[in-house]
């Protein structure tokens, strides 16, 4: 309605100081950005295509796509990449629908709910290094609480941290029950943005409470949980963290669980070769670009339709 | 009546056993942290402690500087948390406020760095810390992260909100833009600034990625980093693990209790970039 | 203080916000820079308060030339339409802040700050934030904080219209008492002609950045320079006759009626022209050029307002109700000397 958008130049455009003023201000902002993020994305570039770059000498013997072939036929990267698919597959869908559920009983009018909301939020600001190890311990085989809970189900005792085909469903769920929190408070800022009358409306045709989760909250939930779905398999695909300390810094107990960010390790820090982690971690970026793509065109959608 | 009763029987039990499943590492990390030796290896496995010693916790610190690991910590936080948060205002009001050429373009440039992942990252300032004669100490740890493209993003969002009458009225008083910022603007900004600082802090504390690349010697390792090293240190004695799992925990869940909402409110608005 | 605008001129990349516009204030008095939305008459303010710099022209305050001048040190109080007080801080705060800046030293500070409010009526709520007050003792709160520091002009930028009707006169008539005591020369944007033509020493209409008339207000309403200042002007609007000068006389364009009008030689046979005239000075009686029908008639509290048709046109008149007219009788319409307007209906002229 006024005119400020019009205002083209500022009011001290006059004096001299006020033409590197804004600079100033972003001196030391951009200080930080260029030296660790912008020249690093630039450079990483750069590096995955130098062919035997050595980290020693940071000599290497000519341009090309070998370090992108050597990653790609590596069966590691391969069996990371499985994996770590493995783990999207299994982490995003199911950490998903818990959370809409437990969002949606959270967003109903409830005593203690400042007591739950703590409870099914405190993961999120925990180290999950630390958390880690607490799990490592309860899914001990022998001494684990985890197995001794499902001897009261007649469960005979599982190797979770011990034996490979048991590793995958640890990490699962540990991972999920790490990725709840986030989700779950996601799903809840949605379901608060639903207007109240949608539900008013329903009670009024005298719709059942099933009936309204399915038939009005879900729908109009979809745009976030989509969006939510994507945020999450993004973080997925840079699992790492989570598998550390269940495995004592190993990728599984029998190197079976390597992802992708565990093979960029790998090729850094012990294969030491620099240009095949530049490839895989711009390989990984491609995975992450596409579905960032995604999420702002969906975003960009759902925006217009509002 | 009897049917409504029923199903908010059936929501409380369900959101009540989530709630427990969800807290329960923290309590057996809690209860472990106490048990004596002979208690920990035990199955059945025993619930709670037989007493609260701090035994165990003496006995953590004194194999592994703990202490040290706490303050290295703190250290690396409050100096990552102050330089950004400062950085951050700063960018903030020159994006949402300031005229420059370039600005637009500039903006874009550092929206779609955003989704760089920090894992993209790490090779290169991997060798820009080894090549600045940095590996190995405190300043490793800080220096990477003094500016954060997506704070500044944040605060701008809300700085953009301010009227901008608020700023003219303040110029034609007389007052700078430096006056403007920190007089009027950031004392308005507070809840923002405040999210922010605390989303900051909590991936500062729990950051384990990038020190495991750059720190290697004792005395620079911070919490997370210090316990997974710990790990083997311990060997078989994981009441000591979860003893110092307790000390790398315990700060962020009180500050959690204190600014439950502030926290809630910050990983919505940010979740989804907007 | 005189302020003086000269061929001031204002671009926005290809829009021209301002042109040509010329105009002087004497000092101490208070002058409405009037007109619809998108005019430029806050462009003209904000080129006034420093905030927006002048694309051409020349800004005098007495007979300093302060066209560059920075904001700062222009010496004026702006009030804003949201009156722009800082959330955070107290009423007094707001208004010690621009002595704050100035460095005044604090007792000196909140001594002229208590004056100030006393003036406008906020020393009992020196202590408040902002949104503990109502709208209208948020206006008092900016103003205070626009005088505090002496100026020699002060803005505002249509303070009340983010007022209700019952504050908003309130409000009027005490920025009218507020400027009367300080005797600060003042300029008031607004679009709202009421508002404009019951506060002001002398109006400045505006339409798309172009002068259009600078007058008192009176003369406003019963002089209009032109075709659009005629229609800003007035409750109800004025009533608009398209047609054309015929052997002398006034003929609607359709030829459907006709009728003498003095002015009409001397705008010439053959040229379109529009007579205006207003509701009351519409005299029916038995008598008179314009014979019409009454169409329809509503009650106005004491008064009746008559939709009178004229050929194939209609208009208001006010009528009495002691005239006792009915729906479809025919009526002779007199014209009152004032209030009725001949003007060229292409370019809007009057035709004098």
């Amino acid at each position: 309605m006024k005119k400020p958008a019009r205002i083209e130049r500022d009011l001290t455009s006059h004096a001299r100081f006020s033409r590197i003023e804004p600079y100033m201000y972003l001196l030391p902002f951009f200080i930080g950005v260029i030296a660790f993020t912008l020249y690093p994305v630039i450079n990483v570039i750069v590096m995955s295509f130098k062919e035997d770059y050595s980290y020693l000498t940071r000599e290497f013997a000519q341009w090309g796509v070998d370090n992108y072939a050597t990653v790609l036929n590596d069966s590691r990267f391969r069996q990371a990449i499985g994996n770590t698919l493995k783990y999207v597959v299994l982490v995003v869908p199911i950490s998903t629908c818990i959370a809409v559920v437990v969002a949606y009983l959270l967003n109903q009018k409830l005593r203690f709910s400042a007591l739950f909301q703590t409870a099914y939020f405190l993961p999120m600001v925990t180290s999950i290094t630390a958390v880690g190890l607490a799990w490592r311990l309860m899914y001990n085989e022998r001494f684990g609480i985890i197995n001794y809970i499902l001897s009261w189900f007649g469960v005979e005792p599982i190797g979770w941290l011990t034996q490979a085909q048991y590793s995958m469903p640890a990490l699962v769920i540990f991972g999920i029950w790490n990725i709840l929190p986030f989700t779950i408070i996601l799903l809840l800022s949605g379901l608060q943005n639903i207007d109240e009358q949608y539900y008013t409306a329903a009670k009024v045709d005298g719709a059942r409470s099933l009936r309204i989760f399915f038939r009005i909250t879900v729908p109009l939930l979809a745009p976030t949980i989509f969006l939510v779905c994507i945020v999450n398999t993004i973080s997925c695909f840079k699992v790492f963290s989570e598998l550390y300390p269940l495995f004592k810094g190993d990728p599984g107990p029998f190197y079976n669980l390597y992802t992708v960010v565990y093979y960029i390790r790998y090729a850094m820090m012990e294969a030491r070769e620099y240009g095949v982690a530049a490839a895989a971690a711009i390989i990984l970026f491609l995975f992450i670009f596409v579905f960032t793509m995604v999420q702002l065109l969906i975003q960009k959608k759902w925006q217009h339709r509002r | 009546m009897a049917r409504r009763r029923i199903a908010r029987f059936f929501m409380y039990f369900f959101l009540t056993v989530g709630a427990i499943i969800m807290i329960f590492p923290f309590f057996w990390m809690f209860s472990s942290a106490f048990k004596m030796p002979t208690e920990i290896n035990k199955f059945p496995p025993q619930w709670l402690p037989s007493s609260l010693s701090l035994v165990n916790f003496e006995k953590a610190f004194s194999m592994a500087p703990f202490a040290r690991y706490f303050l290295n910590s703190v250290v690396v936080m409050v100096c990552s948390v102050t330089l950004t948060t400062f950085t951050t205002i700063l960018g903030a009001f020159a994006f949402s406020r300031l005229k420059f050429p370039g600005r637009d373009v500039l903006f874009s440039l550092l929206l779609s760095l955003m989704m760089i992942p920090f894992e993209m990252l790490i090779i290169t300032n991997y060798s820009t810390i080894v090549s600045l004669g940095l590996w190995d100490t405190i300043p490793a740890l800080i220096l990477p992260f003094t500016s954060s493209i997506f704070y500044m993003y944040i605060l701008r969002n809300f700085f953009a909100t301010v009227p901008d009458s608020l700023y003219y009225s303040a110029r034609i008083d007389g007052s700078s833009n430096w006056r403007y910022l920190w007089r009027i603007l950031v004392p308005m900004a507070r809840p923002s600034l405040v999210t922010i600082i605390l989303l900051n802090a909590l991936a500062s504390w729990n950051s384990f990625m990038w020190p495991m690349y750059v720190i290697s010697s004792t005395n620079n390792r911070t919490l997370p980093w210090g316990l997974q090293v710990f790990t083997t240190e311990a060997g078989s004695s994981p009441e000591l693990l979860m003893a110092a799992s307790t000390v790398v925990v315990l700060p962020m869940i009180l500050l959690f209790l204190f600014a439950r909402k502030s926290i809630v409110r910050g990983v919505a608005r940010g979740g989804l970039k907007g | 203080m005189r302020v003086t605008l000269e061929h001031l001129t204002k671009k926005f990349s290809d829009v021209t916000a301002v042109s040509d516009f010329s105009a002087t204030l004497e000092h101490g008095e208070l002058i409405s820079l009037l007109g619809p939305s998108g005019c430029g008459k806050s462009t003209i303010l904000n080129m006034l308060a420093g905030i927006l710099p002048v694309t051409d022209g020349k800004i005098y305050f007495d007979d300093e030339d302060v066209t560059n001048m920075p904001p700062e040190k222009r010496g004026i109080g702006l009030v804003f339409q949201n009156y722009a007080l800082y959330p955070h801080m107290t009423v007094l705060q707001n208004i010690c802040f621009p002595l704050e800046v100035q460095k005044v030293p604090k007792p000196q500070r909140l001594e002229r700050a208590m004056e100030i409010a006393k003036l406008v009526h906020v020393d009992t709520m020196m202590k408040r934030r902002p949104a503990e007050l109502s709208g209208g003792q948020q206006q008092r709160v900016a103003i205070a904080r626009a005088l505090v520091k002496n100026p020699r002009l002060l803005l505002l930028d249509e303070p009340l219209s983010n007022l209700d009707a019952r504050l908003r006169l309130e409000m009027r008539e005490e920025i009218r008492r507020i400027q009367q005591r300080t005797g600060v020369t003042t300029i008031f944007v607004t679009h709202d002609q009421e508002e404009a033509m019951s506060i002001s020493d002398r109006i400045v209409l505006m339409k798309l950045g172009v002068l259009q008339q600078n007058d008192l207000p009176q003369n406003l309403y019963n002089e209009p320079a032109n075709q659009f200042v005629a229609d800003f002007l007035g409750n109800p609007p004025i009533n608009n006759l398209h047609g054309v000068v015929k052997n002398g006389r006034f003929e609607l364009e359709d030829g459907s009626a006709s009728c003498d009008f003095p002015l009409c030689e001397k705008a010439g046979e053959g040229r379109r022209v529009t007579l205006a005239l207003r509701a009351e000075s519409a005299l029916v009686g038995p008598e008179g050029p314009l014979a019409c029908e009454v169409r329809s008639i509503y009650q106005m509290g004491k008064e009746e307002m008559a939709y009178l048709r004229f050929g194939t046109s209609e208009f208001r008149a006010y009528i009495s109700v002691e005239d006792g007219l009915k729906t479809g009788q025919m009526v002779n319409v007199a014209l009152r000397k004032r209030g009725v307007f001949l003007f060229d209906t292409e370019t809007g002229e009057r035709i004098q």
